[in-house]
């Protein structure tokens, strides 16, 4: 296949000559085996290379100014926000919120030289990354409201690759809910390449949601680090079903002791799109708590995959790790892969995990049909149900109603 | 009201229903009793609209045939078939379920939609009627009800929904005395002369607070014998076998 990207350094403003050399490293290592094929593993159900090389010509690293446009805000909640364009740092509102706890930044590259190797994905994004914020809470410090982030596209990306890196830190006995809107209505073609960085202080807390507003066309990888230390609690939700390409890489460290980590997905996939969820929990101390409840929808041409590992290392005695995975598939040609993957080396641990998937429950539909319900009303209602249960664990009211209405509306079609 | 002629029923091979007659009036309460395996849950089904099943002969409610019309155009027309085994939907909140189920019926009636205000203030009082307690209503659809609630649940749909013609499949299985009592309540407050029953049974017991018109004897695909509600009381002496 003829290489269909271009990367330059060069294209990046006031570097380092440090930075330079650093860079060009990693864009290097990246260039030793570019996009990730089926060839790798960890992408055995999700061929990048090969479906980037279908969709584009010639990616580029954008060299563009993300411009100020207004966005739409959230009605249905009070909450903070951030405003971000292709990642940058545009603007921010903590009015909420003691502001004095709180610390907001462009994310700095040159004193937080963070380097992740994981993937040649991660290769590139410390290659190219620009933009991009830091967020750090102070110590016993309790968000009052929910931190929205409003995630905007420019609508000239097209045929370009927008690398960033983020970082949050909360500290001992802080807590926040945190949701990363993503509204973009932009038809072109573009990739977003996205480490955070998430580091959990003792006892703090945070409820992490991704949501995104609209179809299109773009392709998501995210990889998401959460280090967690002694009796915090991480809790994720993705409702990300629009995205033609989205793939969340999702490891979790509980380094200590009592901490716990919920990761809870609900997508409605139709169209082509291609979803996937891979997680990698490391159990790396006792007594630690780890749940996660994949649920997928498969329409029409779609893919959905879910790679779940959990390692319980030896000493990780009283580990109590639980992994479901259930999809619906509701279209021939769709398809979902499951890959759960246990890897314990401790004796007195609880670890389970199931995985099923079918078709929708016939019996069902008819006992709706027989009260009256249309049929095409009575297979979503079944969807909704299917999807909605994901949220139960969510007790903020206001938050809840706006996820089931944005849940919904993924599933009615936008 | 229903007007079934020489019906005929085949499914996965099997012939279930063997040239079954029956007439129903505005009114008539008919309980049709039978032992196992001889095409009782069948009629019901059939009349339900599911699929699955290949009919000969003539289903016609008030006059139209119904054998080419889906499972929800006949709840709207006035079709209710309180199920064997109530299904659980996780997920679906049992208000929102019932809201949705009532608006279907009424807009497809031609009536006014109901807001959620209306409709919270009548599913109580309704669910009150039938000693519902009131959280059952907001929890997932019959998810972890015992059997007793959601044969109620069952009944408090009838109500909800008011269908001319009701089809009971065995509601009283699984049902404590004072549960079917409730029931049994239930559907003689709802019984007028507009509406009917049909009443799928094994046991005499639902019969003694329901009493029926006609009872029919259904044994290998056809009714066999009809009577008067003492048929009942003959066949719980003799059992079914004397008819055979």
């Amino acid at each position: 296949m003829q290489q269909f990207y271009d990367f330059k350094i060069n294209k990046i403003k006031n570097l380092s000559s440090e930075e330079k050399i650093l860079r060009k490293k990693n864009l290097e290592l990246f260039y030793l085996n570019g996009f990730p094929s089926k060839k790798d593993e960890d992408w055995k159900f999700t061929d990048l290379n090969f479906i980037l090389g279908q969709n584009f010509t010639n990616i580029v690293n954008t060299e563009l100014i993300p411009d100020e446009k207004p966005f739409n805000p959230i009605n249905e909640f009070e909450h903070n926000f951030i405003y971000l364009v292709n990642g940058k740092l545009i603007s921010k509102n903590f009015d909420h919120e003691e502001k004095d706890k709180i610390l907001i930044s462009n994310f700095d590259y040159k004193n937080e030289i963070i380097l992740y190797r994981e993937n040649t994905l991660n290769f590139l994004n410390n290659a190219l990354a620009k933009d991009g914020f830091s967020l750090e809470i102070s110590k016993n410090y309790k968000f009052k409201k929910p931190l929205v982030i409003y995630n905007y596209f420019s609508n000239s990306l097209k045929e370009t690759i927008v690398n960033n890196k983020n970082l949050i830190i909360l500290n001992e006995n802080s807590e926040l809910t945190l949701i990363n809107f993503v509204d973009n209505n932009s038809k072109e073609n573009f990739i977003i390449n996205t480490i955070d960085d998430i580091k959990l202080k003792k006892n703090s807390s945070l409820k992490s949601i991704f949501i995104n507003n609209s179809k299109n066309n773009a392709y998501f990888y995210k990889y998401l680090k959460n280090d967690l230390e002694k009796n915090s609690n991480l809790e994720n939700y993705i409702l990300s079903s629009g995205l033609k390409l989205n793939k969340f890489d999702i490891e979790v460290n509980h380094n200590a002791e009592y901490s716990s980590s919920n990761i809870f997905s609900a997508l409605n996939l139709s169209n082509y799109e291609h979803q996937e969820i891979k997680t990698l929990i490391n159990h790396n101390t006792p007594n630690c708590q780890s749940y996660q409840k994949i649920k997928n929808v498969l329409n029409n041409e779609s893919k959905g995959v879910f790679q779940g590992k959990i390692f319980v290392k030896n000493i990780a005695q009283k580990t109590d790790a639980y992994q479901l995975s259930r999809a619906l598939i509701l279209d021939d040609k769709a398809e979902f892969n499951a890959k759960p993957e246990l890897e314990i080396y401790a004796d007195d641990v609880k670890c389970s995990h199931g995985s099923t998937s079918g078709s929708i429950d016939l019996e069902s539909i008819h006992y709706l049909k027989s009260r009256g319900i249309p049929e095409k009303e009575a297979y979503q209602m079944l969807i909704n149900g299917f999807l909605c249960e994901v949220l139960e664990k969510l007790n903020e009211n206001n938050l809840k109603k706006f996820l089931l209405k944005k849940l919904e509306s993924q599933i009615h079609g936008y | 009201m229903l007007n079934i002629k020489n019906l005929e029923t085949i499914i996965d091979n099997k012939h279930i229903l063997k040239g079954l007659n029956l007439n129903i009036k505005p009114g008539e309460v008919h309980a049709i009793m039978g032992p196992n395996g001889s095409g009782k849950s069948t009629l019901a089904n059939v009349l339900s609209g599911k699929n699955g099943y290949i009919t000969k002969g003539d289903i016609q409610f008030n006059g139209e045939r119904l054998n080419d019309i889906s499972t929800e155009e006949r709840a709207q027309k006035g079709i209710f078939l309180a199920f064997q085994y109530p299904l659980e939907i996780p997920g679906v909140n049992t208000n929102i379920f019932l809201k949705t189920s009532l608006n279907a019926v009424r807009k497809a009636k031609g009536e006014k939609e109901l807001d959620t205000l209306t409709f919270l203030k009548l599913i109580k009082e309704k669910a009150s009627e039938l000693g519902i307690d009131e959280k059952f209503l907001s929890r997932q659809f019959n998810v972890g009800f015992s059997g007793g609630e959601k044969k109620k649940n069952e009944i408090l749909q009838m109500k909800l929904l008011e269908p001319t013609l009701s089809i009971l499949d065995e509601t009283d299985s699984g049902l404590d005395i004072d549960a079917l009592k409730i029931v049994a309540d239930g559907v003689n407050s709802y019984k007028n002369k507009d509406n009917a029953f049909l009443i799928i049974t094994h046991y005499q017991r639902l019969l003694d607070y329901i009493k029926p018109d006609f009872i029919h004897v259904l044994s290998n695909g056809k009714i066999v014998k009809t009577g008067d509600a003492n048929l009942g009381l003959q066949l719980e002496k003799t059992g079914y076998t004397s008819l055979s």
